[in-house]
C-alpha cells in the first residue's frame, strides 16, 4: 500500500471517529439493529448499483459519461405511473411496456440523434449535452405532470413483507434486492459470454480495430444506450415509492450517489461498483439509524455520497498525460483583441446605462434588477471562460464558488459595502479552490466535473448552511457606497455591475493574449506535448483553477449585493448547471459567450415572471435544456456565428471584412473535395468544373468536353457517405 | 560519456512486452537513427525517454544523471525535446503561437535572456514555415504540421532531440531540405535521435543506426553495416531468424 494512500484512509478513519463520538445516538448495536440497518442499506444499494452499471455499460462503450441517468430514471418512472396509476393498466404489461419498450427505444433515440454526434467533441460539451438533458427531462416531467399534484408510486407486491426476527424486509425491498442480484448476474453473463457482449467490450478498447474485426460499433453503442436507459427505468421505477416523485428532488438526483458507486469501481468494473453501491448505501443508512445530528448537520448525510467521492479521487492513481485525441473537434477559437473587447464593453455600459435610464422614466422597474442579475450570471460564468474555454477543464460548480464569495462580501462588506470584501471575496475562494481541485486534477478531465458537481452539492447541504454563514434568517447585504457615490439604487448598480463585468472582460481576453493564455490552449489541444516543452500540467491545471475561482468569488461579491439578502438556497447545486450550461450554449470559449448567457438568464427570468404558466415556469428549466442540442451543431457556441455576421459591419474591422469576402467567395464555388462523397455529380458542376478547367464548350466549342455530362448522369452514383467510411478501410 | 543514455529498458503492457531490455545511447552532434518494422517498440521507447511512460524496468541517464523518476516537464527543462508521430501538435493555436509557447517556457530555465518572439521567427525560419506562419495547425496538411513540431521542439533550445518519422507526409525535395537541417543542428552540437521508415533518408542523414525488433536491440552500427546485417534483413523479410525466439 502506497503511503499516501495510507494517509488518506487514516484521515478517513479519523473523520468517521469523530463524526461518531459527536453524534452517536447511542441506539445499540446489537443483532436487529444490524438487520435493520442491512434490511434498508441492501435495496437502497440495488438501486444505486442498477443506476450505475448503466452509467458504466455507457460510458465504457461510448466514452459519454450521461449525467442525465437519473433524470431519465425519473421521467419512466412517471410513465410507468402514468400507465400503471393513471391509466390502471396492470403491473405485467405496464412494467414491461416501459423497461422493455419506452426505456430502450428512448436510448436509441438518444444515440441517434445526438449521442453519436458527441463522439469527437470536447469533454465539455459532451457533458453539457448530457446536463441539459437532464434538465430538459426535468422540465418535461414538470410540465406534463403537474407539480401541484400528489404522485404515488405504488409498491410491488402491496405493503407486506417477510418477518425475519422483529425485522420487516418489505417484499417491495426484497424485489429490489433480488432485481439488483439478477441483473449482476445477467450483465456479467452478456459481457462476457455473448457476441454482442464481447463486442461491447472491444468497442471500448479500440472502435476502428473492433469495426475491423466485425463488430458493429453503431449497433453496440445503440444498444448500450437502449441498456442504460432500461436499467435507469429500472431503478427510478424501485426506487420511487421511498424517495417521492419530485421531479427536481432525490429521484432525478440518484445520478449523484450512481456516478460515485461507479467511480469506486473506476468506471470499469461492474463487480467493484456493486461493492461502491454497497458502501455508500450502508454509510446512509448508518448516518440515520444510528446518529443523531443537531441542527447544523441536518442535511450532512446528503453530502454522504460527495464526501465519498473525494475519499475515493484520492485514492485513485494518477492519470496518464493526454495525447490529443486524433480527429477531435477544435473549437473555432476567433481571439478578439484587448482594444476592440475594450471597444465593446464601452458599448456595453452606455447601452445598459441608456436602457436604465428609459426605463426608469416612468418609476421602479424590475427590469433593472433583472438585468442586473443577468450581468452577475454573466460575471460568473466568465469565471469559465479561462478554466473551461481554454484550459479544457470542466467546472460544474462556479456558482458555489460565486456562494463563498457571497457569504464573504456579506460578512465583511458592514453598512456601506466595502472594497476590502471584495478583495477578500475574491481571495478567500483560491485555497478553496485548490482544495478541491488538486485531488481531482490528477485524474481525466471528468473527475474533475464530478468533483466540482460534488462540491457544490457539499456546499449546498453543510456548507452554506452553517448558522455562521448566513445566519438561520438569511443575511442582509448592503451596496457599495465608496468616494461619495452611492450605488444602492437599480439603475447605479446596474451601470456598476455592467462595468465591472466589462472591465473583467477585458482583463480576461488580456490573459487569453498571454504567454500564460497560450499556455492553457496549447495543454488543452495536447497534454502529452505541453509536458515535453516544459510544461507542468498538474501546476497549470491548478493555478487556472485557483484563478477560476477567484473569478467567481469576485463574481459572488456583486451576486450578494445584487440579491440584497442572501439564503442558502441562492447557491443550491442545480441551479448552478442551468448557468454553466448557457454558457456552453453562447460559447466557452469567449466573454461574448459568458455575456449570451447572461442575456439568456434575463430572457427566462423575464418570461417566468411576466406569465404566471406553468409551461414558463419549467421553461427556466427547459429552455437551456432543448438549446443544448443545439450547441452539437455548433460546439464553438452561438456567438461565432452571430459575431461572423456582425463584425463586418462595423468599420474597423478590415480583417472581418477580408474574412466574409475569402467566405463568400468560397461557397461561389463548386465545393470540388466535397462532390461525389457527400452528394453526387451533377451536370451542373460538371459544367462549372470544366469552366474552371478552361475545357467547358463554350469557352472552347472545338474541344469535347473531358466528361461526358450524359453518361454521368446515367452512371451510378457515389452514394453519400460519411466521413467514417472514408476514414475506416 | 554519451549524453543520453537509455538501458536496460523494458516496458510491459499487459501480456505484451513492448521493449524488453533495449539499450541505446545518443551522442552530442550525432544523429542516431532507431528503425525497425512497425511495432517493435521505437515510439514506446521515445515515451519511456521523454517520461510519458514508465518502465517496468530499465534507467534513463542525461549527463550521468538518472532521469527515470522524473516528470516529462523536467526532462524538457534538462535539455530533451521531441516530435510525435501521431501529430501533436497545438491545432487550434496558429504555427507561430505553437513555436512561441514553447520559447516562453525556455525563458523559465534558459539562463540568457533571448526574446521569445525572436526565437520563434528564428526557428520558422530554420524549418521553412514563415509563409504559413499566422495559419492555425489544425488547417495545415500533416507535412507541415510536422515541421511545427519540429520547430516547436527546437525551439526549446534542446540537447537532445528525438524526432518520430518527421519526413512522412513531405514530399522528396522537403525530405531532402529537412535532412540538409538536422545535418546542420548536429553540426552545431545537438545530439539527435531519429524514427524513420524513409531508409535512403536515414541512410543519408545517420552515423550510427541502432535496430529495434520485438523490443530487442537486434543489431547496431554504422549505415553500411547495417545493409548488410542478416538479422536486420530477416526482421524487415519476416522469416523466423528475425522474429527470433
Amino acid at each position: 500500500m502506497k503511503r499516501s494512500n495510507l494517509v488518506v484512509a487514516l484521515f478517513t478513519a479519523a473523520l468517521v471517529a469523530l463524526v461518531l463520538k459527536e453524534s452517536w445516538s447511542g441506539t445499540r448495536v446489537d443483532g436487529t439493529a444490524i438487520l435493520n440497518l442491512l434490511v434498508f442499506a441492501l435495496p437502497l444499494a440495488g438501486v444505486y448499483a442498477i443506476s450505475a452499471a448503466g452509467l458504466v455499460v455507457v460510458y465504457t462503450t461510448t466514452g459519454i459519461f450521461n449525467f442525465s441517468q437519473g433524470a431519465i430514471g425519473m421521467f419512466m418512472a412517471y410513465v410507468y405511473w402514468e400507465l400503471r396509476v393513471h391509466h390502471n393498466i396492470p403491473t405485467l404489461i405496464a412494467l414491461p411496456l416501459v423497461v422493455l419498450v419506452a426505456a430502450p427505444a428512448l436510448g436509441v433515440g438518444l444515440d441517434r440523434l445526438l449521442m453519436r454526434r458527441l463522439e469527437r467533441q470536447p469533454l465539455v460539451i459532451q457533458l453539457m449535452v448530457t446536463v441539459g438533458l437532464m434538465l430538459t427531462f426535468m422540465g418535461l416531467a414538470a410540465t406534463i405532470w403537474d407539480q401541484n399534484g400528489i404522485h404515488v408510486m405504488p409498491t410491488f407486491f402491496g405493503s407486506g413483507g417477510v418477518h425475519i426476527g422483529q425485522v420487516i424486509l418489505t417484499w417491495q425491498r426484497l424485489t429490489t434486492i433480488v432485481v439488483a442480484i439478477v441483473l449482476a448476474v445477467a450483465l456479467r453473463y452478456l459481457l462476457f459470454r455473448t457476441r454482442l457482449g464481447v463486442s461491447m467490450r472491444a468497442v471500448v478498447d479500440n472502435r476502428e480495430l473492433a469495426a475491423l474485426a466485425g463488430a458493429r460499433p453503431d449497433l453496440v453503442s445503440g444498444f448500450s444506450w437502449a441498456l442504460g436507459c432500461s436499467l435507469a427505468a429500472i431503478a427510478g421505477i424501485l426506487i420511487a415509492p421511498d424517495t417521492g416523485m419530485a421531479v427536481a428532488g432525490s429521484l432525478s438526483l440518484i445520478v449523484i450517489n450512481a456516478f460515485v458507486a461507479a467511480i469506486v469501481g473506476r468506471l470499469r468494473s461492474l463487480p467493484l461498483t456493486y461493492v461502491g453501491a454497497l458502501l455508500l448505501a450502508v454509510a446512509i443508512q448508518f448516518s440515520q439509524q444510528f446518529l443523531t445530528l443537531g441542527q447544523r448537520w441536518a442535511q450532512a448525510p446528503l453530502a454522504l455520497p460527495a464526501i465519498m467521492l473525494f475519499v475515493v479521487l484520492l485514492l485513485l492513481p494518477q492519470a496518464k498525460l493526454q495525447f490529443g485525441r486524433i480527429g477531435a473537434v477544435h473549437r473555432i477559437e476567433r481571439v478578439s483583441s484587448v482594444r476592440d473587447t475594450a471597444l465593446g464593453m464601452s458599448v456595453l455600459v452606455a447601452v445598459m446605462a441608456g436602457v436604465g435610464w428609459l426605463l426608469t422614466r416612468s418609476g421602479p422597474n424590475p427590469n433593472l434588477n433583472r438585468l442586473a442579475a443577468a450581468m452577475a450570471a454573466a460575471l460568473i460564468v466568465l469565471s469559465l471562460v479561462p478554466l473551461t474555454g481554454w484550459a479544457g477543464q470542466v467546472s460544474l460548480a462556479p456558482l458555489a464558488f460565486a456562494g463563498f464569495g457571497a457569504v464573504a462580501y456579506s460578512k465583511w462588506g458592514g453598512a456601506h459595502g466595502s472594497l476590502l470584501a471584495i478583495v477578500l471575496a475574491t481571495l478567500i475562494t483560491i485555497p478553496i479552490g485548490a482544495i478541491i481541485s488538486i485531488p481531482a486534477l490528477r485524474l481525466q478531465g471528468l473527475y474533475l466535473a464530478l468533483a466540482t458537481l460534488a462540491f457544490a452539492s457539499m456546499a449546498e447541504y453543510v456548507i452554506f448552511t452553517q448558522p455562521e454563514l448566513l445566519g438561520s434568517q438569511g443575511a442582509h447585504v448592503e451596496r457599495l457606497k465608496i468616494f461619495g457615490l452611492n450605488f444602492a439604487g437599480d439603475h447605479v448598480f446596474l451601470v456598476l455591475i455592467t462595468a465591472v463585468f466589462g472591465l473583467t472582460s477585458v482583463g480576461v481576453v488580456a490573459l487569453r493574449r498571454s504567454p500564460f493564455g497560450r499556455r492553457l490552449v496549447a495543454m488543452r489541444d495536447s497534454e502529452a506535448a505541453s509536458a515535453t516543452i516544459g510544461v507542468s500540467i498538474l501546476e497549470t491545471k491548478v493555478v487556472v483553477f485557483m484563478l477560476s475561482a477567484a473569478i467567481a468569488g469576485f463574481a459572488g461579491a456583486f451576486l450578494a449585493q445584487q440579491l440584497g439578502s442572501l439564503t442558502s438556497s441562492n447557491f443550491q447545486m442545480l441551479l448552478g448547471l442551468p448557468l454553466v450550461l448557457a454558457l456552453v450554449i453562447g460559447g466557452v470559449a469567449s466573454v461574448a459567450g459568458a455575456l449570451f448567457a447572461g442575456v439568456f438568464g434575463f430572457i427566462l427570468i423575464y418570461v417566468k415572471d411576466t406569465w404566471h404558466l406553468s409551461l414558463w415556469r419549467s421553461l427556466e428549466i427547459l429552455g437551456p435544456g432543448l438549446t443544448a442540442l443545439g450547441i452539437i451543431k455548433n460546439p464553438s457556441g452561438a456567438v461565432v456565428p452571430i459575431g461572423d455576421a456582425f463584425a463586418p459591419l462595423l468599420p474597423w474591422r478590415k480583417d472581418a471584412k477580408a474574412r466574409a469576402a475569402v467566405e463568400k467567395a468560397r461557397i461561389a464555388l463548386p465545393e470540388v473535395g466535397e462532390l461525389g462523397l457527400t452528394r453526387p455529380f451533377t451536370a451542373t458542376d460538371i459544367v462549372a468544373i470544366e469552366r474552371e478547367l478552361g475545357v467547358a464548350d463554350d469557352l472552347n466549342p472545338h474541344r469535347a468536353p473531358l466528361v461526358n455530362a450524359d453518361r454521368l448522369r446515367n452512371a451510378p452514383t457515389v452514394a453519400p457517405s460519411s466521413e467514417a467510411a472514408l476514414g475506416t478501410p | 560519456m554519451a549524453l543520453l543514455e537509455a538501458s536496460g529498458v523494458s516496458v510491459r503492457f499487459g501480456g505484451l512486452l513492448a521493449l524488453d531490455d533495449a539499450t541505446l545511447s545518443v551522442e552530442a552532434g550525432r544523429i542516431t537513427g532507431l528503425i525497425g518494422p512497425n511495432g517493435a517498440g521505437k515510439t514506446t521507447l521515445f515515451n519511456v525517454i521523454t517520461g510519458l511512460q514508465h518502465p517496468t524496468a530499465g534507467r534513463v541517464m542525461i549527463d550521468d544523471r538518472d532521469i527515470t523518476e522524473a516528470k516529462p516537464h523536467r526532462r524538457a527543462r534538462l535539455g530533451i525535446a521531441r516530435t510525435f508521430q501521431r501529430l501533436e501538435a497545438f491545432g487550434s493555436l496558429s504555427a507561430r503561437d505553437n513555436v512561441l509557447v514553447a520559447a516562453e517556457m525556455r525563458r523559465r530555465w534558459a539562463k540568457d535572456d533571448m526574446s521569445p518572439a525572436d526565437i520563434t521567427q528564428e526557428m520558422l525560419e530554420h524549418v521553412g514555415i514563415v509563409a504559413i506562419a499566422e495559419e492555425t495547425v489544425d488547417s495545415l496538411p500533416t507535412g507541415t504540421a510536422r515541421l511545427v513540431e519540429l520547430a516547436r521542439a527546437l525551439a526549446t533550445k534542446p540537447r537532445v532531440l528525438l524526432l518520430d518519422e518527421p519526413s512522412s507526409g513531405l514530399n522528396e525535395d522537403e525530405t531532402d531540405a529537412l535532412g540538409r537541417l538536422l545535418l546542420l543542428l548536429a553540426s552545431e552540437g545537438l545530439g539527435i535521435l531519429l524514427v524513420e521508415h524513409d531508409m535512403p533518408f536515414v541512410m543519408g542523414t545517420c552515423t550510427h543506426i541502432d535496430v529495434l525488433d520485438f523490443g530487442r536491440v537486434i543489431a547496431r552500427g554504422g549505415p553500411a553495416e547495417i545493409q548488410g546485417d542478416a538479422a536486420v534483413q530477416a526482421a524487415y523479410l519476416g522469416t523466423n531468424a528475425g522474429a527470433g525466439a
